[in-house]
């Protein structure tokens, strides 16, 4: 770094400078020793590039090398472009033209010749090369004018740090939301409050993801009273737990041609459902599904945890020659999912070189991913006494029970215990992860330590977040130490996992994030649209211990979230996409919400919790209880747009679509549930008070009343109550939350 | 023209750029200006030569070298070790990896030489044979997958690994709907076949928005998910249901004029008129016997790829743009002399007699068909050798045809060596397959791009060239 700091500062004299930035090449490049009479070749190699080897380099390789292309990503144009080597690695080793790429090329001795399409040089000009490079490389300036070096990107500067993101919160003064949107808003004001009836129904549906139940049917319901009793209803984990899910790619089964059922892995969704309802500290939440193994070994809850790690895909059949890349595919998932999950980082991208817009050198990204080198999927069983033992390790196991009575069988995904085992060739992890070029397993280029993201890492000592486990046990610590730093709010990425967690939670009140790209904070995200807002409620999530449910309290409680969704074309001309939150805009709910609350509105709702799921589409319970094969996705599920659990998904999108209709109106549950409704309402009266009950039960409000005589007339037409109440719960107002 | 009344460019923009943040401005403007289906894209880039595909998918891997890349030199030295020199210091790939023996084996089939090219074709394909002059067959595929799982997805989504759109919800989110009545994207697989499981992802729109994947046609009475009123609901009083709906859409619509509620009145009559489209199209009885007899005994029965062939026609002559076959169990590590001919029998009448009957009527001018696996088989045995030999996955090069419109009809198109184990010329990769296939439809596959997560996406990634030596 002192090299890297002179350069900048252009203090010390032009020979210094050249020498420590030598030193700093070598020192992050190579491990080569400088030779000690480096400075004398270095002027004499200087002076053999001004006389002639600069006009033989101009000559022969500058075209396709600097000039009009850059082949191979290998630019001569300037020394330190040269000395970063091309996308075959290094062509030029200073000091030693024996070990020089280029010079076995440009001899013949090695493929590609050079100069490609060319005559061989003749010896004279190949031997003055050599020299120069024996005599360390120098350039008195760069073979094109004025060129720059490219900004080596395996470097992250202060300027890096400077992206709004990777900052340290900002201390922001406000009172309230409402303070920090008025401020922005541009002379607007926030719309008219909603009605109580419809704000109570908003509620409910977020919270819940249940329409208001019978009790509610008043307006005088306290709404501060009712989000606090939403809040510590069992139904809150269940739906907010499905918003996590879909960040945690979660499935049930291996996916990939033989899709293999994991029967032990709905443990993890559970986990999130029972953190979610006990208001589990955010930071706690994200250690234990990074390493709850290694802070609670003995804790069910912490081992479920783990199967956030290993929810994604894995192919079951591995042929000897895709054992080490499939190996780095699992590793990939794992991190991919955490970094984008957690961090909103698009950091695999860093897999096969550095990041091209964000400050992520595939360095970094290999020193993470080295966090995972002996983690793997694993199925134990958990004895009543805390003791854990490794359980069935065949990848197809069936419900086969634990051999000791009142044992749990989890899959968890973490270290010491025996993995499950894929039809495979090799074995289930590698001992050592390396840092490959261009991803490519078959081009290692040294064994990765274990590093964090240097741009979300406060200088100061490495050692500070690791984790060294107690003698005896079964982990490694990599993965505490991992998260330790992902939770440091002072010196690490906790600022960042604040931000991004506060945004989901606006995001699933609003519909929509502060930042709109929920998984991408990076530079080709969409940019936040109320920074100070963002950065002022990271602040308070810390503050208040990490815990989600007052951070709900607060957004639910604001002006914000209570403002009407009635229309306003002023200010949908004056902002388009509600970047300022000056009115509510409605959205659609999702599938497993819409699902619900057909089955709730019919009375029919099975409340029963936890355990294995199911694909019966009959059903009753609640829709995050499927069982998610990713072969044999839910029909009715995927119409509405829940997603192919195979990446993380930081939001889904929306679509209306025939299919939709289709379920709505002829599968067997949707007609069952409307008979079951018409039961409900039938007792309610005459027909003007069933279609009443019915609007009451759907939509929290009383018909309208052209509604009220469009059904009147159904029914009198001889339609059965039935049929109306289908035709009611198709209304796009069931789907919608305003 | 605005089909929405009351409702201007602007406030839809405004109702629709909530929740998909990642979708970029001109993509909601063109989605915006042509409610009526007309694709992102609004039209072709240049004139099409093809506007449908139908892609029948052979899974599992079939051998090129039993049935169109003619290699006698493996015959006459059948049972010696495959030279080093021909594998060049390659690893051996799959499950043979670990075999100290690798003796070539010749195929058991005799071939013959059909239509102007010259073409070489195995006993077993008679059909494919006489259709040889309308045909184009590429023996110099290639590919990097050596499974069948990244191998069919490689195909069909231009990756690897499971998650990107597929295919034909590119040309959906593309060029949208001919047919208002049908989906445009569909996909039909033999029933009941072994082998390796196909997964929804194949024909999953990945980040595009799902209204473009694929709708999978069940070998049921419902060829769709519930296009049968459930019981007790008869055809009569859905449709009263549907008016009451629209009704009260429409009273809806009058308090809050949103054009979410007109989109959903419009799927449900769309959805209304699939129960009609859809047994429409599936129903065999208004097809000719000789048509019917030209797809071979099997067409009788659903779910068979015969039935699905002509299906496939039927649903091209509907205008749906991209029909997807899958016939798997191609998967042949042992017992190839036995189970290829019963493979090829089931295929090869039903596929030849598909790209007459579209010739017949007219409608190879404006339909592609591809026939082709994800992989071809290794010129050595697997395993040791005996009358009942299987060959291991090969992706260096294999076969597959392509026929209809802008197609070089009567051509062959690349070459493997000796062995059948590399190219030598004219490799042509699963990027440029799906470059070249785009470009017959209009399309730059440059110029189709998705922006999700921070970058812009396409069928061939950052690769894909046009091979202009399968194009007329």
């Amino acid at each position: 770094m002192i090299g890297h700091n002179n350069d900048r500062k252009g203090h010390a004299g032009p020979t210094l400078v050249f020498v420590m930035r030598l030193l700093f090449l070598f020192l992050t490049t190579s491990s080569l020793a400088l030779p000690p009479d480096h400075a004398q070749r270095m002027a004499r190699g200087l002076k053999l590039f001004d006389s002639e080897v600069a006009a033989l380099l101009k000559e022969n390789c500058l075209k396709c090398h600097g000039g009009e292309k850059v082949k191979s990503d290998f630019d001569m144009a300037t020394r330190e472009d040269l000395l970063r080597g091309g996308s075959h690695g290094s062509v030029v080793v200073p000091f030693d033209s024996k070990s020089s790429s280029l010079v076995a090329q440009i001899n013949h001795a090695k493929e590609p010749h050079m100069p490609d399409s060319s005559p061989k040089l003749p010896e004279a000009v190949i031997s003055k090369i050599a020299a120069w490079i024996d005599d360390g490389t120098p350039y008195s300036a760069p073979l094109i004018a004025g060129k720059k070096p490219k900004k080596d990107s395996s470097v992250v500067t202060e300027e890096d740090r400077q992206w709004w993101a990777f900052r340290p919160l900002k201390k922001v003064q406000a009172k309230s939301i409402d303070e920090l949107l008025l401020k922005n808003a541009k002379g607007m004001s926030f719309a008219p409050k909603a009605e109580n009836e419809v704000l109570v129904r908003r509620l409910h549906l977020d919270l819940t993801g249940l329409p208001p139940d019978q009790t509610d049917q008043t307006d005088q319901t306290d709404l501060s009273d009712l989000t606090d009793r939403l809040l510590t209803s069992p139904a809150y984990g269940e739906r907010w737990a499905r918003h996590w899910l879909d960040v945690a790619r979660y499935a049930e089964s291996t996916g990939f041609e033989q899709d293999y059922d994991r029967p032990f892995a709905f443990h993890y969704r559970d986990f999130v459902i029972k953190a979610l309802n006990s208001d589990m500290p955010y930071d706690q939440f994200v250690k234990w599904q990074l390493a709850g193994d290694e802070y609670e070994p003995q804790n069910p809850l912490a081992l479920a945890a783990t199967g956030f790690l290993g929810a994604g895909v894995f192919p079951s059949q591995i042929t000897a020659n895709e054992v080490e890349s499939s190996r780095y595919d699992a590793m990939d998932d794992m991190l991919g999912t955490t970094a984008s999950g957690m961090l909103g980082l698009t950091l695999s991208c860093a897999r096969c070189h550095d990041h091209k817009f964000d400050p992520l050198p595939t360095r970094d990204y290999y020193a993470m991913l080295s966090t995972f080198t002996t983690t793997t999927r694993m199925n134990v069983d958990v004895h009543p006494d805390g003791k854990v033992t490794s359980a069935v390790t065949t990848m197809n196991a069936k419900k086969n029970t634990p051999a000791v009575q009142g044992a749990t069988r989890m899959m968890i995904c973490a270290e010491g215990y025996d993995p499950i085992v894929m039809h495979t060739q090799g074995g289930p992890f590698f001992d050592k992860t390396y840092v490959l070029k261009r991803g490519n397993p078959l081009m290692k280029d040294g064994e990765a330590t274990q590093g964090f993201l240097q741009v979300l890492s406060k200088p100061g000592d490495a050692k500070r977040w690791q984790w060294q486990p107690p003698a005896g046990s079964k982990s490694t610590g990599k993965r505490r130490s991992l998260s330790n730093w992902i939770t440091d709010v002072d010196g690490g990425a906790g600022a960042l996992l604040a931000r991004v967690i506060v945004n989901r939670l606006w995001q699933h009140h609003f519909g929509t994030g502060l930042v709109p790209t929920p998984n991408d904070f990076g530079k080709t995200g969409t940019p936040c649209t109320q920074p100070e807002l963002l950065d002022w409620l990271a602040a308070k999530l810390i503050e208040n211990g990490w815990k989600l449910k007052p951070m709900h309290k607060l957004i639910l409680s604001s002006r914000a979230w209570q403002q009407s969704s009635d229309r306003d074309a002023k200010k949908e001309a004056a902002d388009p996409a509600n970047g300022l939150f000056m009115r509510f805009v409605p959205y659609r709910l999702e599938a497993e919400a819409i699902r619900d609350s057909m089955l709730a509105v019919s009375g029919v709702l099975d409340p029963t919790m936890h355990g294995p799921g199911t694909r019966d589409e009959n059903s009753k319970r609640r829709s995050i209880y499927f069982n998610i094969k990713r072969s044999q996705l839910i029909g009715s599920m995927v119409a509405f747009d829940q997603p192919e659990p195979l990446v993380s998904q930081g939001a889904r999108p929306t679509t209306t679509v025939a299919p939709q209709a289709l379920i709505l109106m002829n599968s067997p549950q949707a007609r069952q549930w409307a008979e079951g409704l018409a039961k409900r309402v039938s007792g309610a009266g005459d027909a003007a008070k069933q279609i009443a009950m019915t609007y009451r039960l759907c939509f929290h409000r009383e018909p309208k009343p052209a509604e009220l005589a469009t059904g009147l007339d159904f029914l009198k037409n001889g339609a059965s109550l039935a049929d109306y109440c289908q035709v009611v719960m198709s209304l796009n107002e069931f789907v919608y939350v305003n | 023209m605005n089909t929405f009344p009351m409702f201007d460019r602007r406030s839809f923009l405004n109702r629709f750029g909530l929740g998909l943040g990642g979708i970029a401005l001109n993509e909601m403007l063109a989605k915006a200006s042509s409610p009526a289906d007309h694709g992102v894209l609004g039209g072709t880039h240049f004139a099409p030569k093809a506007k449908r595909i139908i892609y029948l998918f052979m899974s599992g891997g079939p051998s090129h070298l039993d049935l169109f890349d003619y290699k006698p030199l493996l015959n006459q030295r059948n049972g010696e070790q495959l030279p080093d020199s021909v594998r060049g210091g390659q690893r051996l790939t799959g499950m043979s990896g670990n075999q100290s023996s690798i003796p070539m084996v010749g195929s058991p089939f005799k071939f013959t030489q059909h239509g102007h090219a010259g073409g070489w074709f195995s006993e077993l394909l008679p059909h494919t044979a006489s259709i040889a002059d309308d045909i184009c067959v590429a023996r110099s595929m290639f590919t990097e997958s050596i499974n069948h799982g990244p191998g069919v997805t490689f195909f069909q989504t231009g990756s690897q690994i499971a998650g990107r759109p597929s295919f034909g919800s590119w040309l959906s989110y593309g060029l949208g709907a001919e047919n208002a009545n049908l989906p445009s994207f569909t996909v039909l697989i033999t029933k009941g076949k072994g082998g390796q499981p196909l997964g929804s992802h194949l024909w999953g729109s990945g980040f595009l928005p799902t209204k473009h994947q694929g709708v999978l046609f069940r070998a049921a009475k419902d060829p769709v998910l519930y296009l049968g009123n459930p019981a007790g609901v008869s055809a009569d009083s859905r449709r009263l249901m549907l008016d009451r709906l629209k009704e009260l859409h429409e009273h809806q619509f009058a308090g809050t004029p949103d054009a979410e509620i007109q989109n959903r009145i419009d799927h449900y009559e769309m959805a209304f008129r699939m129960q009609t489209s859809i047994p429409e199209v599936t129903d065999l009885s208004d097809e000719p016997q000789h048509v019917l007899d030209s797809y071979g005994p099997d067409v009788k029965t659903p779910g068979t790829f015969a039935a699905n062939c002509l299906q496939a026609r039927r649903l091209a002559e509907k205008g749906v743009r991209f029909i997807q076959l899958y016939h798997q169990d191609w998967d042949h590590h042992g017992g190839l002399p036995g189970a290829l001919p019963k493979l090829c029998k089931e295929t090869d009448q039903p596929a030849a007699a598909l790209v007459k009957d579209l010739k017949q009527r007219g409608m190879l001018d404006d339909t592609l068909v591809v026939w082709g696996g994800e992989f071809g088989r290794t010129a050595y045995c697997q395993g040791k050798i005996s009358t009942n030999f299987g060959r291991d996955h090969h992706p260096r090069c294999f076969s597959a045809w392509f026929a209809g419109s802008g197609i070089k009809a009567g051509s062959v198109y690349g070459e493997t060596d000796d062995f059948g184990y590399n190219t030598v010329k004219d490799g042509l990769h699963i990027h440029d397959f799906h470059a070249t296939l785009m470009h017959l439809l209009g399309i730059d596959h440059e110029r189709l791009t998705y922006k999700f997560q921070g970058r812009r996406y396409r069928l061939t990634d950052v690769h894909g060239k046009l091979v202009k030596g399968i194009i007329a």
